[in-house]
């Protein structure tokens, strides 16, 4: 995995210390090679997913599929990324727009993605991905339904999108109202079109794979991920109550978004449960993540793939630790949809619709920041600007500015989480020591008199 | 070349271009009449609506000039260059003295955005003088389900608009103003018959001019004078040079244009919405009136930002045929880059057809800020011509 790569100037090495970090790990890889094996033995339908895709009729359909942005950490993990901007480049290709979310069609021009080499090593990330034959995407952005549509092109796959709304309720306590009340969360109309999109999807998978969507298979998916995200739950608010902190986010990114990946299954609840119980474990004998935790910092931005090792940096010195990402909190804040049995179709389109918003647009995500950096004490945040791409762009103002005005001290910086050239780690390692020095001891010291 | 003396001695292309030029005037003039102005941000504001709702309807534009310090502090690097400068206008207070209302379309991801900020911007500080907003969401692919939703969509917007006129807008009157509209559309596409073709009598700037100036002036206004400029234009000098039809970038002026004439090339067509996809298709009368709005700006050519690949290929061959084009200029903004997407198959469809193209990838904005594009435009009218590349 992309997170495993040491970043080219990290100097200080990554502890992992959850087995359910490992477990999640080792699962995807057995994962995919049993998927692969699957659709090249049955010959039978393969999708590739845009991450915003409900992927959750696929789990219900049992139509194999992996999710676009997934692949694409392989494939840097895999060390594909000079390579695939090469064949970008050679097909005519920006290689340096959306290449994260390209690399899935990168591979797609790849004439060796299937061979092994003079060793007998495979040529492709993990030997390459089945050849799809369903390509999905939503229209979040302008730039999905062309590398979709490429990437079905190239490999003569069906390709299917479904449309995006914008919202015009914009409840400010989106986080109290998703698990239960989600009707009051959006406009009806929204939600309407979405179940709308969600039976004409069905249908149309129906029709090109033969495949019934049994609606009491999605209720059973449903409530798996219900599940999953309750234990996810009950680990962020476990993780805010304690002082010091059990973990930090270098135990729980990985441990959450790679099982993420999978939920809906019986596997990632109980691997979310492992991942409670194991925190919960530590949080019961009182192991301190930092023993001399000091100051509490939020994360606010993708992982920090390739050097997971700058989160550890302020341990030391400034008991300064990294407690909180969105990988964990979404999880807790944002999937679970209750009373999933009086509808199936309308709670899954009430989780799907809102995860750009939630994500993506002041006020739903500034507000969420500051109940999130209330609930879990944090004393200073630490914000990534995605700054290659319109899509991720977030309102990186308000979000700063609705903290800072909560009291809560925001060091925001551009940065680009899978470019290593983007990033110089003592730069940044100086930018946050004198953020912590200057902005978060004396707010701290603030709050404590 | 560019403007010639001939379209200067023209009364009607005169008046276009000092509405043109002088883009506040036809707006002040509303106002000073008690007319309510609203400014569209986006290229699929429905102006059938905003006319039948009694309104002046205005584009909103750029500021090559102006310091970006205000928009620096709320817009990511991300936002094109011209979006920030537009941004900056409606927050600086300019568009606040001068519109009554903003309508804002879902155009493209970067205009979504800015709905977003301008949004959150005046939750938290109200004190912003930002006209009042509407966001219009459309859909923009064809499917039955996306043409339904798109009715309620316009709806919504009809009622926004009764709203800010304090009264109803009536299905005649939509059907009225939808006439005005396709007079003025119909005008235009005559005009553009003398760009197209073996024969062509009116540059690529002077087009921009008799275009562009319809988005700051009366509607009637602009389609008389266009069909006068179209009666002058027939006797205007036929145009000698290679001819090119330019695909990408929107250009709110004519600095590029300008380049690209001075390097003898003849620019027969573009496929912008400062150009020729702004007067494409009508408005059905015989829909009902809502279906009828939908109609046209669902299923007008596509663009850019809101179509596929392959449906950009087609749009691109049908219309470099339709004006008789013999090459292609391809121009992209740095941060405007979705059309790159389209632009490997595009252009191997337009080599399939023995159709020249050049690519100008990651430019500057404004058009002065690029070293070389005058020596680049050069040599690629010397390979049109059939000389050395």
């Amino acid at each position: 995995m992309a997170q495993e790569q040491k970043g080219t100037a990290s100097k200080s090495a990554v502890v992992k210390k959850l087995k359910a970090t490992k477990a999640a790990s080792v699962y995807q890889k057995q994962w995919f090679f049993g998927m692969k094996e699957r659709v090249e033995r049955e010959g039978g339908d393969f999708a590739v997913l845009n991450a915003d895709v409900p992927m959750e009729i696929f789990r219900a359909m049992d139509i194999p599929f992996v999710v676009n942005q997934w692949w694409a950490a392989i494939c840097g993990a895999k060390r594909m990324t000079r390579k695939y901007f090469g064949l970008m480049q050679e097909n005519g290709y920006r290689p340096d727009l959306n290449s994260y979310d390209a690399q899935a069609l990168a591979e797609s021009f790849d004439p060796d993605d299937k061979k092994v080499d003079a060793d007998g090593n495979p040529m492709g990330p993990w030997g390459g991905l089945p050849t799809p034959t369903i390509s999905i995407t939503r229209l979040t952005g302008d730039v999905q339904s062309k590398i979709f549509g490429l990437l079905a092109e190239n490999y003569g796959a069906d390709l299917y999108v479904i449309e995006n709304t914008i919202a015009r309720t914009t409840p400010l306590n989106w986080y109290e109202l998703a698990a239960d009340r989600w009707e009051e969360m959006y406009d009806k109309d929204r939600l309407d079109l979405a179940v709308e999109e969600l039976k004409e999807l069905i249908r149309w998978l129906e029709m090109k794979t033969g495949k019934m969507m049994d609606i009491n298979k999605l209720e059973y998916v449903m409530n798996l991920i219900n599940e999953q995200e309750g234990y996810y739950k009950k680990t962020r608010d476990l993780i805010a109550s304690c002082h010091p902190v059990p973990v930090t986010v270098v135990d729980t990114i990985n441990a959450v978004m790679q099982a993420q990946w999978q939920r809906g299954t019986e596997w990632a609840v109980e691997h979310a449960k492992s991942l409670y119980e194991e925190v919960k474990a530590l949080a019961d004998a009182g192991v301190a993540a930092v023993p001399n935790e000091k100051l509490r910092l939020m994360w606010i931005g993708r992982g920090m793939w390739q050097d997971f090792a700058f989160y550890q940096r302020f341990e030391e010195k400034y008991g300064a630790v990294f407690m909180w990402s969105m990988y964990l909190a979404m999880g807790a804040d944002a999937y679970i949809r209750n009373n999933v049995e009086e509808d199936p179709l309308r709670a899954l389109a009430a989780r799907f619709i809102g995860m750009e918003d939630f994500l993506h647009m002041p006020p739903w995500n500034s507000s969420w920041f500051i109940q999130q950096a209330q609930q879990n004490d944090i004393d200073g945040v630490v914000y990534m600007i995605p700054d290659n791409d319109i899509q991720a762009v977030e309102g990186s103002y308000f979000i700063k500015k609705a903290l800072e005005d909560a009291g809560i001290p925001v060091l925001a910086f551009h940065g680009d989480p899978v470019n290593p050239r983007k990033w110089n780690a003592e730069t940044m390692t100086s930018l946050v020591d004198e953020f912590i020095e200057t902005r978060v001891i004396p707010a701290h010291e603030k709050k404590e008199r | 070349m560019s403007i010639r003396s001939c379209a200067m001695e023209s009364k009607a292309f005169l008046a276009l271009k000092d509405a043109y030029d002088h883009r506040e005037k036809g707006a002040a003039a509303a106002r000073a009449a008690g007319v309510k102005v609203v400014g569209e941000l986006g290229f699929d504001v429905p102006e059938e609506l905003v006319l039948a709702a009694g309104m002046f309807p205005v584009r909103i534009y750029a500021d090559p000039g102006k310091s970006l310090e205000e928009t620096d502090k709320y817009l990511e690097y991300s936002f094109e260059p011209v979006v920030r400068a537009q941004f900056e206008k409606i927050i600086d207070g300019t568009y606040g003295s001068q519109l009554d209302y903003l309508a804002i379309s879902n155009s493209t991801d970067v205009i979504i955005r800015i709905f977003l900020y301008l949004r959150e911007l005046k939750r938290v500080e109200p004190e912003k003088p930002v006209p009042p907003i509407t966001f219009i969401d459309w859909l923009f692919t064809r499917h039955r389900l996306h043409q339904m939703r798109d009715e309620f969509v316009i709806d919504l917007f009809k009622k926004q608009l009764e709203e800010w006129a304090g009264r109803e807008i009536t299905d005649e009157q939509i059907r009225e103003a939808g006439a005005v509209l396709n007079e003025n559309r119909r005008a235009l596409r005559q005009m553009a018959q003398l760009r197209h073709g073996q024969e062509v009598r009116i540059s690529g700037s002077e087009a921009m001019v008799i275009i562009g100036a319809g988005f700051f002036m009366d509607k009637k206004e602009h389609t008389a004078l266009v069909k006068q400029v179209t009666e002058d234009a027939k006797s205007w000098p036929v145009l000698e040079g290679p001819r090119v039809f330019y695909t990408g970038a929107n250009h709110e002026d004519l600095a590029l244009y300008e380049k690209i004439e001075a390097a003898g090339l003849v620019i027969v067509g573009e496929d912008t919405d400062w150009g020729d996809r702004s007067y494409d298709r009508d408005y059905n009368p015989e829909l009902p009136v809502i279906r009828g709005v939908v109609d046209r700006y669902l299923f007008r050519e596509f663009s850019a930002k809101k179509a596929f690949v392959s449906q950009r290929v087609e749009a691109l061959d049908r219309e470099v045929n339709a004006a008789g084009a013999e090459g292609v200029i391809f121009y992209t903004n740095q941060y405007d880059e979705v059309a790159t997407w389209d632009m490997p198959k595009q252009r191997k469809s337009l080599e399939s057809r023995g159709i020249k193209h050049i690519t100008f990838g990651r430019m500057q904005w404004p058009v002065s800020r690029n070293e070389g594009l005058d020596e680049k435009l050069a040599a690629f009218a010397q390979e049109m011509k059939g000389g050395a590349q």
